[in-house]
């Protein structure tokens, strides 16, 4: 039984994915896993978006990096399409908390209450931030905890989102966009291009154009609307606000006939998600990539502001070429991103094609390489902006490190369990950062190089 | 605390072994057999610290050296990485120079090779008794200088020192030849019952105890010569 409702809400999902790509947002593929094929702007936000994650889409001006977030907000969310555009924060030197966030009630403030009118942004579980690098750095930490926890507070007032996504767009770096900062820039799960999708697709676009009104109800926006703007508690707001949300899905399935997912549906695809596991090999793979962006022999970890020291022996590992350490909200974004994957594509256990296809795109946005490093490789040919493309590029070169060692690597996480478990025997030895972390894990200082 | 490689709990341990580890591994395990059974020497022969030099206890402790080493598989590296434990290790607790240059000597004389260098420039330490009882058909090739004692009681074997030599070299030794490049102590060849000792420095001294009881007072049963010329036996004394 499990299994039939996994594969009817795996259809349904795969419904949503068909119809956005046929219909919505015409794209080149970029992306084949275990023989599929698919658009990775597309594919990883719908992906990011069932499991409630983060995407920051980045892109030329024009290429739909707004657009194909709000048709997967739409579908997946049940949210019309107006609503959606109505709730979306742009980015821009200006803003300011209250439009963001939330606003006193004048007219109660008036009345000696204190009154928070929550923004369409905050309340509704879809959110879009569009050019989020026009925001002003110092603005950019206003978002910092909601992004994060769907937590947001204003006054004496907070909302916690009881489900939520976002999507964030950037533009490449012009005059008139900042640095994301590093905090903000690190609650994003992946990183993906909207890429331009050619000239045939692109006349295809302008003749016939891709505007989404199928996904367009402007009598449950007005609801939505109304909903939104009372002033009772979050939860019923949303609870009536759902009411309409499972309308708008019966009317996608009348027309334009796709079929969406209720909340229940999402939490259900959700709690099938977190229980697919990661077999050995993948996770393995994880703790030598952690192992890599995170090793200084010198100086005990990566730290931003510190170089290698000097006739390191490591050289030849990640560490030696980026700058900062990763964080751990990378693992979190490998994790919950490779169990959608491997969901998606109906496979029982998260492997190394499954966590090799996602960890470019979890790992782009978070690595600060050295400057000499990008400018050895930031001509060379490829398909992908710079950081994606290094991205994918660390992970070929930890995964063929990987495969010439996974049993030795395998072995020493079965013996490192052991010797904590109290056996008598010895940490393996090996090169690679990850044997020298085990045996610190493990109570050996290794000073001893 | 969690055990954070519990995921691998079912994943089987092999340890991984290259030939460079099995090598390591027989050499340490060697060495260690070496260094057990001089530890245990040290107990036997002298428990309270304090060793002089006596034929009957030099005697002793050689056999009770090739006692404890009888049986063990090991190689003139051995004796080598051996000389330097010695040397260097907080390991043993006791290095007394006598009974190390016995041992080593013991273990020189029952190495499976037959031409042995070791390398006393490289200690700290000053080793006596060096090629001690070496037997015929072993050469032992020492380079760098050496305590007393060295090559006493040689039983045929070639004892080569590039270096210099302290008092008694040779003492006591039946046959074969010692070769030294430099100097020789005080009393050198004493009690020398044969063989021959060559230097090309100065030596200190000859000895002076005399050996046998023929009617003569033979001061040397063998032959001691100095940068190539023959310094003694020069003349039989009649005893008297």
């Amino acid at each position: 039984m499990a299994q039939e409702t996994n594969g009817a809400l795996r259809e349904t999902v795969r419904d949503i994915h068909r119809y956005i790509g046929d219909n919505l947002y015409f794209s080149r593929p970029d992306l084949e896993i275990k023989g599929e094929k698919f658009n990775s702007a597309l594919f990883l936000t719908l992906l990011t978006g069932l499991r409630q994650g983060k995407a920051l889409i980045i892109g030329e001006p024009g290429l739909g990096k707004t657009t194909s977030a709000e048709y997967v907000c739409s579908l997946l969310y049940r949210v019309p399409l107006g609503t959606i555009w109505g709730s979306e924060v742009s980015g821009h030197p200006e803003q300011t908390e209250e439009k963001i966030i939330g606003r006193p009630d004048l007219g109660r403030l008036n009345q000696g209450e204190e009154v928070v009118v929550w923004s369409h942004f905050v309340l509704l579980p879809t959110k879009i931030v569009d050019e989020i690098n026009r925001l002003p750095e110092t603005k950019q930490s206003m978002i910092l905890d909601g992004v994060d926890r769907g937590n947001w507070e204003y006054l004496n007032d907070s909302v916690i989102n009881r489900e939520y996504c976002l999507f964030a767009t950037a533009n490449y770096q012009d005059g008139g966009t900042n640095t994301i900062i590093a905090p903000l820039i690190d609650r994003f799960d992946i990183m993906v291009e909207s890429k331009h999708p050619g000239p045939n697709l692109a006349f295809h676009i302008g003749m016939t154009g891709a505007n989404g009104s199928g996904l367009r109800n402007e009598e449950l926006e007005r609801g939505l609307h109304r909903i939104l703007n009372q002033r009772n508690s979050y939860e019923d707001r949303m609870d009536q606000a759902e009411e309409l949300c499972n309308q708008f899905g019966e009317a996608l399935t009348q027309s334009p006939g796709v079929q969406t997912l209720s909340r229940s549906d999402r939490e259900t695809i959700r709690s099938q998600m977190d229980e697919i596991p990661f077999d050995v090999d993948a996770n393995a793979f994880l703790r030598l990539v952690l192992s890599e962006l995170s090793f200084c022999y010198h100086y005990g970890q990566r730290r931003f502001h510190e170089g290698c020291a000097d006739g390191c022996h490591f050289t030849s590992y990640l560490c030696h070429a980026v700058r900062n350490c990763i964080s751990n909200r990378f693992p979190k974004s490998a994790r919950t991103l490779s169990q959608a994957l491997a969901w998606f594509l109906g496979d029982e256990q998260v492997g190394l094609e499954h966590l090799r296809a996602i960890l470019p795109f979890t790992l782009a946005h978070r690595i600060q390489w050295k400057e000499e490093t990008l400018a050895r490789r930031e001509k060379e040919s490829r398909q992908d902006p710079l950081p994606i493309y290094m991205a994918k590029e660390a992970v070929r070169e930890m995964h063929r490190r990987y495969i010439e060692q996974a049993p030795q690597l395998k072995s020493a996480l079965a013996a490192a369990c052991r010797i904590t478990d109290g056996d008598a025997l010895e940490p393996a030895q090996g090169d690679h950062p990850i044997y020298w972390e085990i045996r610190r894990d493990l109570g050996e200082e290794v000073l001893d190089r | 605390m969690k055990n954070p490689f519990q995921d691998f709990r079912s994943v089987p341990y092999h340890k991984r072994e290259i030939p460079l580890d099995r090598i390591v591994r027989a050499k340490e395990e060697t060495l260690e057999l070496l260094v057990q059974g001089y530890l245990q020497l040290v107990e036997e022969e002298v428990r309270d610290l304090v060793w002089l030099v006596e034929e009957s206890k030099v005697e002793k402790a050689y056999n009770a050296a090739i006692k404890r080493i009888d049986g063990s598989l090991y190689d003139a590296d051995d004796i080598d990485e051996f000389c330097a434990l010695l040397d260097s290790s907080n390991k043993l607790p006791y290095l007394i120079s006598g009974p190390a240059g016995i041992y080593i000597s013991a273990l020189v004389n029952r190495a499976q090779e037959d031409h042995i260098v070791l390398s006393p420039k490289d200690y700290e330490r000053s080793f006596h008794f060096l090629g001690y009882k070496l037997p015929e058909g072993k050469t032992l090739v020492l380079q760098g200088d050496v305590g007393d004692f060295t090559g006493s009681g040689l039983f045929g074997g070639s004892l080569i020192l590039e270096g210099s030599a302290g008092n008694w070299c040779g003492a006591g030794m039946m046959k074969g030849e010692i070769r030294v490049t430099h100097n020789t102590g005080q009393n050198t060849g004493e009690w020398m019952r044969g063989g021959e000792i060559h230097v090309d420095g100065t030596i200190q001294s000859v000895g002076t105890k005399f050996y046998g009881n023929t009617g003569y007072r033979v001061l040397f049963g063998g032959k001691i010569y100095q940068k190539g010329k023959l310094l003694v036996p020069r003349a039989l004394v009649k005893e008297g």
